[in-house]
């Protein structure tokens, strides 16, 4: 006798279900865009005549001999280390200090998450503000206080530039990029320091451990996998970030924070050159699944038990 | 001597009495087991002589010296918890070092003498040969040795254990049981040992602390405390199947299943209390069958009795037999608090 089956009943099934939205997205978002980025980067297609013929290597190589493509990647390259070291240390810090007990805590979390969970641009529309040529309220502070101004410590101008002279400009861009990503980092390390057991911290207690023979010897090796997690996450974000700079410096002053995803959306949306643009985005490619790879490998190898 | 002397300790968690009013000596060289059920006090107990948890009221001395306000490091007290809370990214040396390593500045020593010291210890405990491996590269009994010899190079005054047995299986607990007690005699190490188990309990404890809603309900030698508890606690606590525990006018009287046996056993049945006992369920348990019924005139309460198996005497399902328990093996207890009471002139109200 024929009974019918409760759908819901067959693993499979319920399986795909629950896979599906993943599935999705994966391939819908991430899948197909990423081909797509690979075809234009081996034809010679452009917003104008979108027609796609195989050109083999040659946006590569000549996206290779660009001078300014050597640069950006240099800087891309420059400002995501700079960064993840201060990154690393404020996160680690920070972590500490969120994992302890103190009044107040739920309040300061939430004060500290606040950059990470505000939108990229809107974010970036603050820092405009805050780091404008005229009218940065830093300036403006400075200016007060004797730092700025006419014998000022600093400088004889009104104002520092943030955002227009090569070096305030790359540390400003570094600093609002450490600023964004740190309390990621944080919520990881502080999700790695909880989950140390209880037992291990009162037992280096007893054993006579004061702080920073705790912090040194137990905490940090034991949060070591979730640390190389932490930092390939926001390494993975901040190398592919183009946001940050499109608003607040478009990549100027001349190249000065001209990093890679700016630089190809302007040569492949802005240019409309989209063989060109995709071919140098595919050129993090290697270099982030490298790392991955590299990170992925080192946190396994360290994890406990 | 007493090494630990502990006054009137209390440790509230907001509205809840973990520990409500301890006082206890702990001799030198003594082990001491505290026994409770879960939830009783005594990890909290032991955490506050560790310096772990900061009482709300009483003090602890060790050797003499008030040491409730200093953290454990000066205390001179180790600890093996029940996970043996082993460091998983160090080797067992390292392990073992590492309480040497931080309390350099109070032990006084060199480098030469530290691996001297991790290195004799770990030969008392016969690890000295796992020294490079990392603990899960252990057993769990080798881990609990690793657990021990870092709690003991030190040489602590105080070596406190919060269950470090319970995560061993059956076979290997009974042996470390053993083992635990010899090095503990041998070393002359004051040990305070905390556990649920009183077969645990009975077996190490020189004495026992019984333990119940943050209180002592009693002190003593494993016999005594089995043999002459203070109340109905303790009475019932401890021994399994548990104390048979009926209601008389005006007080409760208990007697345990293996003292509760066919009338015929007594050999001098006027110093017994005849019991008329209705046969219920009768379970063959290997050395002893274990008889569940109702004691005449006590039908509310199920009563049990052990009966060692080479005694022959047939005892049938729904059958009424005469049972009998010795006076001096009745216990008597107050109605309200639970307390013992003497019994002289009571057995006779029986």
């Amino acid at each position: 006798m024929f009974r019918l089956a409760y759908p819901l009943d067959n693993r499979r099934f319920v399986g795909l279900i629950f896979l599906a939205p993943a599935l999705l997205y994966i391939v819908l978002l991430v899948g197909f865009p990423f081909l797509l980025a690979i075809a234009f980067g081996f034809s010679d297609v452009t917003v104008g005549n979108t027609d796609l013929n195989f050109v083999g290597l040659r946006n590569y190589l000549a996206v290779w001999e660009n001078d300014i493509f050597r640069q950006v990647f240099e800087t891309t390259i420059r400002f995501t280390l700079i960064s993840q070291v201060f990154i690393l240390i404020f996160a680690n810090i920070l972590a500490i200090i969120f994992t302890q007990n103190f009044t107040g805590k739920w309040f300061a979390r939430f004060i500290f998450i606040l950059p990470w969970a505000t939108p990229v641009s809107l974010a970036m529309i603050g820092w405009l503000w805050m780091l404008d040529t005229k009218y940065s309220p830093i300036d403006y502070l400075l200016l007060q206080t004797g730092f700025l101004g006419p014998n000022g410590i600093l400088s004889n101008n009104r104002n520092l530039f943030w955002l227009a002279t090569p070096d305030l400009s790359q540390i400003s861009v570094i600093f609002v990029q450490v600023w964004r990503m740190t309390p990621l980092a944080t919520v990881i390390l502080m999700a790695g320091l909880s989950s140390i057991p209880t037992d291990i911290l009162d037992q280096a207690e007893v054993d006579g451990a004061r702080f920073m023979r705790a912090l040194l010897q137990i905490k940090l090796p034991l949060i070591l996998p979730i640390m190389v997690i932490a930092l390939l996450f926001s390494m993975i974000t901040m190398f592919g970030d183009m946001t940050v700079v499109y608003v607040l410096t478009r990549g100027g002053p001349v190249d000065y924070t001209r990093v890679l995803g700016l630089y190809s959306f302007q040569v492949g949306i802005e240019g409309g050159n989209l063989a060109q643009g995709a071919a140098i985005s595919l050129f993090a490619f290697p270099l982030l699944l490298a790392m991955a790879i590299f990170m992925l490998r080192t946190a396994s190898r360290a994890e406990v038990q | 001597m007493s090494i630990v002397q502990i006054n009137d300790l209390k440790k509230y968690f907001n509205d809840v009495r973990a520990v409500d009013g301890v006082d206890l000596a702990i001799d030198q060289g003594e082990f001491l087991v505290i026994l409770g059920p879960s939830g009783c006090g005594k990890t909290t107990l032991m955490r506050m002589i560790a310096g772990l948890e900061k009482p709300t009221a009483g003090t602890i001395q060790i050797g003499g010296e008030d040491v409730t306000e200093l953290p454990p490091r000066k205390r001179g007290v180790s600890m093996v918890f029940q996970s043996y809370a082993l460091y998983p990214h160090m080797n067992v040396f390292n392990n073992i070092a590492f309480p040497l390593r931080a309390q350099r500045r109070e032990l006084k020593f060199d480098k030469r003498q530290m691996r001297e010291k991790v290195v004799h210890t770990s030969r008392l405990l016969e690890i000295d040969m796992l020294l490079d491996r990392r603990p899960r590269q252990l057993s769990g009994g080798q881990r609990q040795r690793v657990a021990i010899a870092r709690a003991m190079v030190t040489q602590p005054a105080v070596l406190l254990l919060d269950e470090p047995l319970s995560n061993l299986d059956a076979k290997l607990r009974a042996n470390a049981r053993d083992e635990l007690r010899d090095f503990q005699r041998s070393s002359n190490i004051t040990a305070v040992f905390v556990t649920h188990d009183q077969i645990e309990a009975m077996g190490l404890g020189d004495r026992i602390v019984v333990m119940s809603e943050g209180k002592i309900q009693q002190i003593g030698s494993p016999q005594r405390i089995y043999d002459d508890p203070a109340n109905e606690f303790v009475a019932t606590f401890l021994g399994s199947p548990s104390m048979n525990i009926l209601s008389a006018n005006g007080f409760r009287f208990g007697f345990r299943p293996e003292h509760f046996l066919p009338k015929t056993l007594h050999d001098s049945p006027k110093n017994s209390r005849i019991f008329h006992y209705y046969v219920k369920r009768v379970e063959y348990l290997g050395s002893d069958r274990l008889v569940y019924g109702y004691v005449h005139g006590h039908e509310d309460d199920l009563t049990l009795a052990k009966v060692p198996s080479n005694v022959r005497a047939s005892l049938d399902i729904e059958g009424d037999y005469e049972f009998a328990v010795h006076y001096s093996d009745i216990k008597f207890f107050d109605q309200d608090s639970g307390r013992r009471i003497e019994q002289q002139n009571l057995a006779k109200v029986l």
